[in-house]
């Protein structure tokens, strides 16, 4: 999977934009949007309000969690626990670079949300990096990662078990009993 | 051009995978063996020994040492008619193990190998009473150095890998090559590039056939 298809799946999020044009519902395959009213605040998928963006229709209004002070909790939080904590939305990473490319003005702090986003990506990419180490060494065979994302087990997913899959092979090497059986059949 | 290519990967058991590439040029190594019966009429092409048997019919006398690839070595080799007997090779001696077993990261697989987990998964087949140690040996080089090949993949970014790389035996240069794929993907996301179009492989490689034709 390309992290554009990762890209692809975050752009189904919904986001609040407050258009400057008027329209009616209108029905999609996904779900009804709308009405849109000028200086209303409505929810839509984050694709439609990056394309109306664009066409400059619409003004974004960041997600809640897009917050310096929230985000630098986040990032404290991170550090603290050994494992991996909740993030504020499955798609953090897509979101921060969509709204940061498309929608700059909107968004208060930018540089200070990028750098902490930023921050608390490596932060858990580090521990993923430790804990995948700790996971090979004591041969372990299934692992949960409750509060991993998409774009974090995506970056890692192929190289780490394709290194299982050998690790496996070779230590079903270890008992050559039951492969010399079934051979048999 | 990449992902509509899908080759027959490596076996990595005690079995090959028969139409794998990387496992016939892996199954090409050398196995020294001895010979435990006559070979007749096999002595030029087996053994160097071949000028010394000086016999009529060309054989290769009991007991001569041989240096066979591993698929013949697998095919001649039955633990009831002895017809071979199988030695390890160094690299998988105890002497070596026990240099593997202080610190795989040290080692340069690439230069001993460069199949070391492919070809010692395929020296089980061969009974030897040291099999256990063998394998378990196998098995824990790869978790020593799974560390440095995860961390090495992941890190180095726009850089020339080769020094890192060369090293490595040929199962984890491809484990390097998908670390260092899922690395590129993503910076290549982070930086805007995944949204350009960009001329596909076989597009730049016609171009430059068509160069080449013009030379000529």
């Amino acid at each position: 999977m390309d992290p554009a298809e990762a890209e692809f799946l975050a752009e189904q999020e919904l986001v609040t934009i407050i258009p400057n044009f008027s329209m009616d519902r209108i029905y999609l395959i996904g779900g009804d949007l709308g009405p849109f009213n000028p200086g209303l605040p409505v929810d839509v998928p984050l694709w439609l309000a990056i394309n109306l963006k664009q066409r400059q229709k619409c003004r974004l209004i960041p997600p809640e969690w897009m917050d310096v002070e929230k985000l630098e909790q986040i990032r404290d939080q991170e550090r603290k626990e050994d494992t991996f904590t909740p993030m504020p939305s499955p798609f953090y990473m897509e979101l921060t670079k969509l709204l940061l490319n498309y929608a700059v003005d909107n968004i208060p702090k930018a540089d200070e949300i990028r750098t902490l986003v930023k921050d608390t990506w490596d932060t858990r990419i580090a521990k993923l990096r430790l804990s995948a180490d700790s996971f090979v060494r004591q041969q372990e065979a299934h692992a949960r990662l409750d509060n991993l994302t998409l774009m974090e087990i995506n970056t890692t997913g192929a190289f780490l078990t394709q290194a299982l899959d050998h690790m496996y092979k070779l230590r079903t090497n270890l008992q050559p009993g039951e492969s010399a059986q079934s051979q048999d059949f | 051009m990449g992902e509509a290519y899908t080759p027959v990967e490596t076996g990595l058991g005690t079995e090959e995978s028969f139409l794998s590439l990387a496992d016939i040029l892996m199954s090409q190594e050398r196995l020294p063996c001895r010979a435990e019966i006559k070979l007749p009429r096999l002595a030029t092409v087996l053994g160097k020994a071949a000028t010394a048997s000086a016999s009529s019919d060309n054989a290769l006398p009991e007991g001569s040492k041989l240096e066979i690839p591993l698929w013949l070595a697998k095919g001649l080799y039955d633990n009831k008619r002895r017809i071979l007997s199988v030695e390890l090779p160094k690299i998988y001696k105890e002497s070596w193990r026990t240099v593997l077993s202080a610190d795989a990261n040290v080692v340069d697989l690439h230069k001993l190998g460069p199949y070391y987990y492919g070809f010692g998964s395929q020296l089980l087949n061969f009974d030897s009473p040291e099999n256990t140690e063998l394998a378990q040996t196998i098995l824990q080089t790869f978790i020593g150095r799974f560390r440095r090949i995860m961390d090495s993949s992941q890190n180095a970014f726009n850089e020339d890998t080769s020094v890192l790389v060369a090293r490595l035996d040929e199962l984890e240069r491809a484990l390097f090559q998908a670390g260092q794929k899922g690395l590129n993907d993503f910076q290549c996301w982070e930086k805007g590039q995944a949204s350009q179009i960009t001329a596909s492989s076989l597009i730049q490689n016609y171009k430059k056939r068509k160069f080449s034709d013009l030379d000529s």
